[in-house]
C-alpha cells in the first residue's frame, strides 16, 4: 500500500484534496460548546455564502483536519470522517479522539445514517475553490456520502492562498462556536509557529539560489504540484523558497501537471518535496529502481527528498513542527544539485 | 458426403486462389508492423529526435543521456511488448471465434479478464502483495484458472463443450468472479485503487522485467498457434462436418483452449485487459483473406499489434507531456470501427 499510495494519491488525488475537506460527521456530544449555545449565530462560508442559524451549534461534524483544528481551540465535534484510518490521519493520530464518533475512515465514504443519529446541527469541511465543493462532497465521492449536506448546514474555510488564512479561519469558527482563543496553550502554539517562520526565512534567505519542486510520483507518471492550489507551497513561496510553478497544470484538475515517465525530468530542482502521502525514507531510492528516468532527476539521484505536508495542515502546531523539519532540509539542501 | 466435399473443396481452391495474394499482402504487413514499431520507438510523449534514437540503439549507452535511457529503457520495452501482446490478443481471437463459432468471442468473454482480475484482487487483499511485477503472475494464474474452469464446465454433459455452452459458461463464471471481486473492493479500498491502475489496458510503466517475464509464454503461444489454421477451418464448419472429415473434435478444442490460455492470459496480465483488439482484428482479417484460418491466423498476428501500436502512440502523442493509456484510445478508436465492419456484413461469416 505505502508504495504504491502514489499512484493511489493521483489517482484519488481529487479525493486527496477532498480529503482535507471535513463533511459533516455527527461527532462527540458537543458538551464544550454547550454552554454559549444561545442567540442567533453565523459565520461566512469559503463559498462566500453566509450560513445563519437560530442559536449557536453545539452538535458538529467535522472533517479530520477541521476537526483538529476545532479540537485545538476547545471545540469537541460529536462526530469526524476521516479520509484514511485515524490512526495513520496526519491530522488526527496524536490526538484524544474518546467520545468522538468515527463516521469514516476512508476517501468519499461517509456513514451518514450514523451521521443522522448524532443529529448535528453544523457540518465543518473547508471549502475547495478549484473544485466548488466542501470536504467530502466533491465530485468522485461516494453518492451517498453527499446526503451528509442534508443534515445541517456545512461550512468551512476556504483552501486559499495560506495555510496561516486557514488556521486564521478555523480560530474565528471556534470563536464563534464559543472557544476561549486566548489560552495560553494558543498563544504558544503561535508562537512557535512564528518563530519556525522566522527560522525558515533565514534559511531560504542564506540559500538564494535554491530551487524546489512538490512532486509525487506514480507508476503511470509524475505529478508536479501547481502551488497555486497548495496553500502551503504558497506560504513557503512567501517565505522565501522557490517552489517552481509548472508551466501546464492539468485543465481539469490544476492542482497537478501530469508528466508521463518519459518527461521526468521535465524539472531539474535542487531539492524534491516529496508528496508525504507517499513519503518514506526509502521512497526516493525505491522509485529510482522502479523508473528508469526517476534518477535523471538530478536532486533524486542525489537523494535530496524531503516529505511535503500536502494537503492537510490546518494548525499552527502542525505547520510549526513540519516547517522545522522543511528548515533542516533547506540548510542541508546542496543548491548546485538541478541548476 | 458430396456435401462435404464440395465444402472441403470451396475452402481449398478458395485458399489456392486466394494465396498469390495473400502471401505478398502477410510481407506488406510485416513490412507495416516494422514501420510501426519504429514509429513507437522514435515517437512519445517526450519530443526525442531520430538521430537521438539512432545513437541510443547503435550505442546502447542506457545509462547515458536521457534521450537514451528513454529509448532503450522504455520504448524499446514497451513496443516489443506490444507487438507479442498485441499478435497474441488477435490471434487468441481469431481462433475462439472460429473454434466457438461465435463472431462476439473474444478472451474477455470466456472469463480471462474476470479472472485474471479476481487473482489480482486476492493477492492484494489477502497476500497483500503490491506492484506491477507481481501481479502479472497472479493474474496469468487467475487467466488461466478462469478459462479452465469454463472449459471444463462446458465440458459436462454428453456432447461436450459446444460453443453454446462455452458461451453460457463464459458468462456464468464471468458473473461469480465479478461479483466477488466486486464484493471485496467495495469494502476495501487499496485494493479498488490499485485494480482501478490495473484494470485499464496499458504499456506505459512496464519495462524489461515484465517483458522477459512473458515474452517466452507469449512466443510459445504465438508458434503453436499457427499450427491451428487448418483445423479450425473443419471446426468452423461445424462438429459433424468436422468430425467427418477425421477430426477429433474435442481434442483440437481443448488444444486449442490451451493456446489461448497461455497468450490472452499472459497477454492480460502484462497489460491489464485490452480491449477490441481481440475482437475486431480477426473480422479486418476475415475481412482481407475470406474464411480460410490458415491465412486469418497469420493476418491477425500482424494486423494486431500494428493496430494496438498505432493507438499507443496515438496516445502518447497527443496527451504530451501526458499520456493517455492504450486502453482508452483503443475505447475510443474501437467502437467506429467496428460499427464499420458490422455496416459491411461480413461479422457473421464467422
Amino acid at each position: 500500500m505505502q508504495k504504491w499510495r502514489p499512484v493511489l494519491a493521483v489517482a484519488a488525488l481529487s479525493v486527496a484534496l477532498g480529503t482535507l475537506t471535513a463533511c459533516g460527521n455527527d461527532t462527540g456530544t458537543g458538551d464544550t460548546a454547550a454552554a454559549a449555545a444561545s442567540g442567533p449565530w453565523s459565520f461566512t462560508d469559503g463559498s462566500g455564502q453566509v450560513v445563519k442559524a437560530d442559536k449557536k451549534p453545539t452538535r458538529i461534524i467535522a472533517h479530520a483536519g477541521e476537526a483538529a483544528a476545532l479540537l485545538s481551540f476547545g471545540i469537541k465535534p460529536v462526530g469526524v470522517y476521516a479520509d484514511e484510518p485515524v490512526k495513520t490521519d496526519p491530522n488526527l493520530k496524536n490526538l484524544d479522539l474518546a467520545g468522538i464518533e468515527i463516521l469514516g475512515e476512508e476517501w468519499g465514504k461517509i456513514d451518514v445514517e450514523k451521521a443522522a443519529a448524532l443529529r448535528p446541527d453544523l457540518i465543518v469541511g473547508d471549502w475547495w475553490p478549484a473544485e466548488k465543493a466542501h470536504s467530502g462532497m466533491e465530485e468522485g465521492v461516494d453518492e451517498k456520502s453527499k446526503k451528509l449536506a442534508d443534515l445541517a448546514p456545512v461550512v468551512g474555510v476556504a483552501q486559499g492562498k495560506s495555510i496561516v488564512a486557514l488556521a486564521e479561519g478555523y480560530e474565528d469558527l471556534a470563536e464563534s462556536l464559543g472557544a476561549d482563543v486566548n489560552s495560553p496553550q494558543i498563544a504558544a502554539n503561535k508562537k512557535r509557529f512564528e518563530q519556525a517562520v522566522e527560522t525558515f526565512k533565514a534559511a531560504t534567505a542564506s540559500k538564494p539560489g535554491l530551487t524546489v519542486a512538490a512532486m509525487s510520483p506514480s507508476t503511470e507518471k509524475v505529478y508536479v504540484a501547481n502551488p497555486e492550489y497548495a496553500p502551503e507551497l504558497l506560504d513557503l513561496q512567501t517565505w522565501g523558497l522557490k517552489v517552481i510553478n509548472p508551466a501546464s497544470p492539468d485543465p481539469a484538475f490544476p492542482y497537478w501537471e501530469n508528466l508521463s515517465w518519459e518527461n521526468a525530468d521535465t524539472y531539474q530542482p535542487d531539492l524534491i518535496l516529496f508528496d508525504g502521502r507517499s513519503f518514506t525514507p526509502t521512497a526516493n531510492a525505491e522509485w529510482g529502481t522502479k523508473q528508469p528516468t526517476w534518477f535523471k532527476i538530478k536532486a533524486a539521484k542525489a537523494g535530496a527528498a524531503v516529505s511535503w505536508p500536502a494537503f492537510w495542515l490546518h494548525t499552527y502546531a502542525d505547520f510549526a513542527t513540519e516547517l522545522d523539519k522543511l528548515t533542516q532540509a533547506v540548510k542541508a539542501a546542496d543548491p548546485n544539485v538541478g541548476n | 458426403m458430396s456435401a462435404t466435399s464440395q465444402i472441403g473443396t470451396r475452402t481449398s481452391t478458395g485458399g489456392v486462389r486466394r494465396a498469390s495474394a495473400l502471401g505478398p499482402g502477410l510481407a506488406v504487413l510485416f513490412v507495416a508492423l516494422a514501420l510501426v514499431g519504429f514509429l513507437s520507438v522514435t515517437l512519445g510523449s517526450r519530443a526525442i529526435g531520430v538521430s537521438e534514437v539512432l545513437h541510443a540503439l547503435v550505442n546502447f549507452d542506457s545509462d547515458g543521456p536521457i534521450s537514451s535511457t528513454v529509448t532503450l529503457e522504455m520504448r524499446v520495452p514497451r513496443t516489443l511488448l506490444g507487438i507479442l501482446v498485441g499478435a497474441a490478443l488477435g490471434v487468441a481471437g481469431a481462433i475462439l471465434q472460429g473454434v466457438t463459432r461465435n463472431p462476439l468471442a473474444d478472451a474477455g468473454i470466456l472469463g480471462i479478464n474476470s479472472g485474471a482480475a479476481a487473482f489480482v484482487v486476492f493477492a492484494i487483499t489477502v497476500l497483500g502483495v503490491r506492484g506491477i511485477g507481481v501481479y502479472v503472475w497472479f493474474a496469468f494464474a487467475g487467466a488461466i484458472a478462469a478459462l479452465a474452469l469454463v472449459y471444463a464446465v462446458a465440458s459436462l454433459g454428453r456432447e461436450g463443450a459446444t460453443p453454446v455452452k462455452l458461451a453460457l459458461a463464459g458468462a456464468a463464471v464471468t458473473a461469480g468472479l465479478v461479483s466477488v471481486t466486486s464484493g471485496i473492493v467495495m469494502t476495501n479500498v487499496d485494493a479498488l485503487n490499485e485494480l482501478r491502475f490495473w484494470q485499464v489496458g496499458s504499456l506505459a510503466g512496464r519495462y524489461t522485467p515484465i517483458l522477459t517475464g512473458v515474452a517466452p509464454f507469449l512466443l510459445l503461444g504465438l508458434a503453436a498457434s499457427l499450427g491451428f489454421g487448418r483445423a479450425i477451418n473443419g471446426l468452423a464448419l461445424g462438429e459433424d462436418v468436422a468430425r467427418g472429415l477425421g477430426q477429433n473434435v474435442v481434442r483440437t478444442r481443448a488444444a486449442a483452449f490451451a493456446v489461448v490460455a497461455v497468450l490472452a492470459g499472459a497477454a492480460t496480465a502484462a497489460c491489464g485487459p485490452i480491449v477490441f483488439v481481440g475482437l475486431v482484428v480477426p473480422h479486418l482479417a476475415r475481412f482481407i483473406c475470406g474464411p480460410d484460418y490458415r491465412w486469418i491466423l497469420p493476418y491477425s498476428m500482424l494486423l494486431a499489434p500494428i493496430v494496438l501500436l498505432l493507438a499507443d502512440v496515438l496516445g502518447r502523442v497527443v496527451a504530451a507531456p501526458d499520456e493517455l493509456q492504450v486502453g482508452v484510445v483503443l475505447g475510443l478508436m474501437g467502437a467506429p470501427a467496428f460499427i464499420a465492419i458490422v455496416r459491411y456484413g461480413r461479422l457473421s461469416e464467422v
